[in-house]
């Protein structure tokens, strides 16, 4: 994707970008659905990009950059490492510190579960001697917690 | 007691349609996420905004949108009187209700499942107006945190004085008894009615004043 730096534009939420049916709206941007347009959703500098050539869909994006960036948020499938807080019988608390290589702003908390330790013998893993407080471990999220 | 001389002008020199000074600073607040102080004339209020994190009281997670909560307190300072109950009390109930509603109606909730925005707002030095200045400065601070919001909300008050509209009313003319009305932009209005109005003279009031201060603002 080509990015078009000719003029940088300081937007604000509610101003117009453009029509849905001529652009796209990226990352701080959102289609107002009553009326087909595109709307800016943060404050910061605006960017164009180009469409790939063999899209079908040729319209530009267009985001919204923000000054302040946001702490990545660990989601089903990502990789992240997290420090164990607390050993029971069946599971573990751990905080999450990194997702995949970024570190996060604020810790998430999760839970490893027994069965979700290792591929074999599930049912016969000590949690005990596998974790102790204050270990770093490295996980896969499985799912998020209702 | 007159509020308007016969000449139009009101008892701090404005004109009816004339709004007090308004000053703004966005980040002060190091910590929080975003943070904004807005001034409107005298009453001067600071808002704070951390979020989207983690929900602290799982039962309250909401697994499509973002959890949107609001404080509105006033510093014991802030008024003439020293005040006994800065928060807790039926009005701050009230305001940090209404301040939630509108900001809620403007997040882009749906793009934060599972998080929480805590927006917190404490009034520095009151003089009419705290509820309008809290909604514009919490709107400076969401967007400082880099919280996505459909649009800006601007929020201004009007009322109706010896047989006058006025813009932007401060302590002595909010307190004098009249009917007033806050506007913010069309998201959620909010009706204070003192004495009997006709409801017609209302309505013109609010359309003709509250979008004359917001486009000020």
């Amino acid at each position: 994707m080509v990015v078009k730096e000719e003029e940088m534009v300081l937007v604000t939420p509610g101003e117009v970008l453009g029509k849905a049916t001529e652009v796209k709206a990226g990352k701080g941007a959102y289609v107002a659905k009553h009326n087909g347009l595109v709307y800016a959703s943060l404050t910061g500098l605006l960017r164009t990009l180009s469409p790939p050539p063999d899209s079908p869909d040729q319209r530009a994006t267009v985001e919204v950059t923000g000054h302040k960036a946001h702490g990545p948020v660990p989601e089903p499938g990502s990789v992240v490492i997290a420090r164990v807080t607390k050993v029971m019988t069946r599971m573990a608390s751990a905080d999450i510190m990194c997702v995949g290589a970024k570190s996060v702003r604020e810790k998430f908390s999760g839970i490893i579960r027994q069965q979700d330790v290792r591929a074999t013998e599930i049912d016969k893993v000590d949690m005990h001697l596998s974790f102790r407080p204050g270990d770093i471990v490295r996980a896969s999220v499985v799912s998020f917690m209702l | 007691m007159e509020f308007v001389s016969p000449e139009g002008l009101r008892l701090d020199g404005r004109r009816p349609t004339e709004m007090r000074q308004l000053r703004a600073e966005i980040g002060n607040v190091a910590k929080a996420d975003g943070s904004a102080v807005f001034e409107m004339g005298n009453t001067k209020v600071i808002a704070a905004v951390y979020g989207p994190r983690e929900v602290q009281n799982k039962s309250q997670q909401m697994s499509d949108q973002a959890l949107v909560r609001c404080e509105y307190s006033m510093a014991n300072f802030s008024t003439g009187d020293r005040m006994r109950k800065p928060k807790g009390d039926r009005r701050s109930t009230e305001i940090s209700l209404v301040i939630r509603q509108t900001m809620e109606a403007c997040i882009l909730t749906h793009l934060m499942p599972r998080s929480q925005i805590d927006i917190f707002v404490q009034v520095l030095q009151a003089d009419g107006g705290t509820r309008s200045a809290c909604i514009n400065a919490a709107t400076l601070a969401l967007q400082d945190a880099g919280i996505p919001m459909r649009d800006i909300v601007t929020s201004c008050s009007a009322g109706y004085l010896n047989s006058t509209p006025l813009l932007d009313l401060n302590y002595v003319e909010d307190s004098a008894g009249g009917p007033d009305v806050t506007v913010d932009k069309v998201i959620y209005v909010d009706f204070a009615l003192n004495g009997r109005v006709k409801a017609s003279v209302l309505w013109d009031l609010w359309l003709y004043f509250g979008s004359y201060g917001l486009k000020e603002t």
